[in-house]
């Protein structure tokens, strides 16, 4: 009971410092054509997919640099963290683009309206399997943002098993390579060990 | 076989009413799952790299711990906060794009940008604006979140986590000298008392042969 009313404690709490923020600002028109345009089409066609290239390519512009810049940890251990963030970059963006992509498209492709498909066919069926019921009955027409939904949490149970055979075992691969390169080449070059 | 449709039929609706309309909610909720199974998986990674010294590992697997607890922490703050306050800035009229703005406008249409005010429900839009707003929307949700999750999970979080995975690797290795300290330490475990210049000479007169110098 104490939890629930914390929550919602919580909750108004961030409502109310929502509204004061929004209270302040002031009124803004988007006016340029470009722009609008652009929102638009961000708005059409980007999704989770998108959103998740878009963190990885700039989480390759900051986290490798805020982690060379940590000198309150040895100069090979900052180095092997270097390497071990690039390489989960790569591998987690990858990974997660392709993989939530592919989901939506099998959603997009097992979601159809009745007046797209046969019903009375087992194709027609599977091609509805994702099609929810007020769909069907002609309450919710634009599927678009739950397509994208539901192909996002089937990707979530995908995920589940790429995080541990693919993301990783890449990012350990990738890790390896990029430290042997960068990091024990460097140590040997300067006539030290290789750290085993 | 009839409840296993039922259930199936329920995700689906929940689905639908819940994240139909909003792309932003939904990126949320997943993001969270993720960081937490990635997390899971990357510390075992870490765990069975055998090219990775142990002391690199004190580093590595707090860091990538904290980088999972923060960024969830980070994300509900920061992300959460930025796309609360775009959605609800976009929803009573405070940034709306030009057409809305001049429907509005031109119909006189008042309390628009009050926190009470929603554009769908009070602004009683014509169809074409009613998908201009929430295309319109949907862009500006997008990129909120975005920008929020950015600010969220490519800065803040990085510098927090090193800075708590650097505490504990110090606090692992100062546990662990502290270790080998105690272990070589004769004072603590020595199992012989330490010769004294007297139970020396006692020894070796004892021990010593009737020659005398």
């Amino acid at each position: 009971m104490s939890r629930i009313s914390g929550i919602n404690l919580i909750g108004q709490m961030s409502s109310s410092v929502t509204d004061s923020v929004v209270s302040v600002m002031p009124k803004t028109t988007i006016s340029g054509k470009n722009t609008l345009k652009a929102i638009d089409w961000i708005g059409d066609k980007f999704s989770s997919p998108e959103n998740r290239l878009i963190l990885g390519v700039t989480a390759l512009m900051t986290q490798p640099f805020i982690d060379a810049r940590n000198k309150k940890v040895d100069e090979e251990t900052r180095k092997v963290s270097v390497a071990r963030t690039v390489a989960k970059i790569i591998a987690g963006t990858l990974t997660g683009y392709f993989v939530r992509a592919g989901c939506i498209k099998m959603i997009d492709a097992m979601t159809q309206l009745p007046s797209k498909v046969d019903p009375k066919t087992f194709g027609g069926r599977m091609r509805m399997l994702f099609t929810p019921e007020d769909a069907k009955t002609g309450v919710l027409q634009d599927l678009k943002m739950y397509k994208n939904a539901l192909g996002t949490t089937i990707s979530l149970f995908v995920m589940l098993f790429t995080n541990f055979l693919i993301d990783a075992p890449l990012t350990k691969y990738l890790t390896n390579l990029f430290t042997d390169k960068y990091v024990h080449k460097q140590k040997t070059d300067k006539g030290g060990t290789v750290n085993e | 076989m009839s409840s296993s449709t039922s259930v199936f039929e329920a995700i689906k609706n929940y689905m639908a009413k819940n994240y139909g309309k909003s792309h932003g909610k939904m990126l949320i909720h997943t993001g969270v799952i993720g960081w937490i199974l990635s997390a899971a998986a990357q510390v075992g990674a870490i765990v069975t790299n055998d090219k990775i010294s142990h002391k690199q590992k004190m580093y590595l697997i707090p860091q990538e711990l904290a980088d999972a607890a923060v960024n969830i922490v980070s994300f509900y703050l920061i992300t959460q906060s930025f796309k609360s306050v775009v959605t609800k800035a976009v929803n009573c009229g405070k940034i709306l794009n030009k057409p809305v703005r001049e429907f509005l406008e031109t119909n006189n249409v008042k309390n628009v940008g009050k926190k009470t005010f929603d554009v769908l429900r009070d602004g009683k839009l014509p169809k074409d604006l009613v998908d201009k707003f929430e295309s319109f929307r949907n862009g500006v949700d997008f990129t909120g979140t975005t920008l929020g999750s950015i600010l969220s999970c490519n800065i803040v979080t990085p510098i927090i986590r090193n800075e708590i995975a650097t505490n504990k690797q110090k606090k692992h290795i100062a546990k662990m000298e502290e270790y080998n300290i105690s272990v070589v330490d004769p004072a603590k475990n020595c199992y012989l008392p330490r010769p004294s210049i007297q139970s020396f000479q006692a020894n070796a007169y004892k021990s010593s042969s009737s020659l005398k110098i």
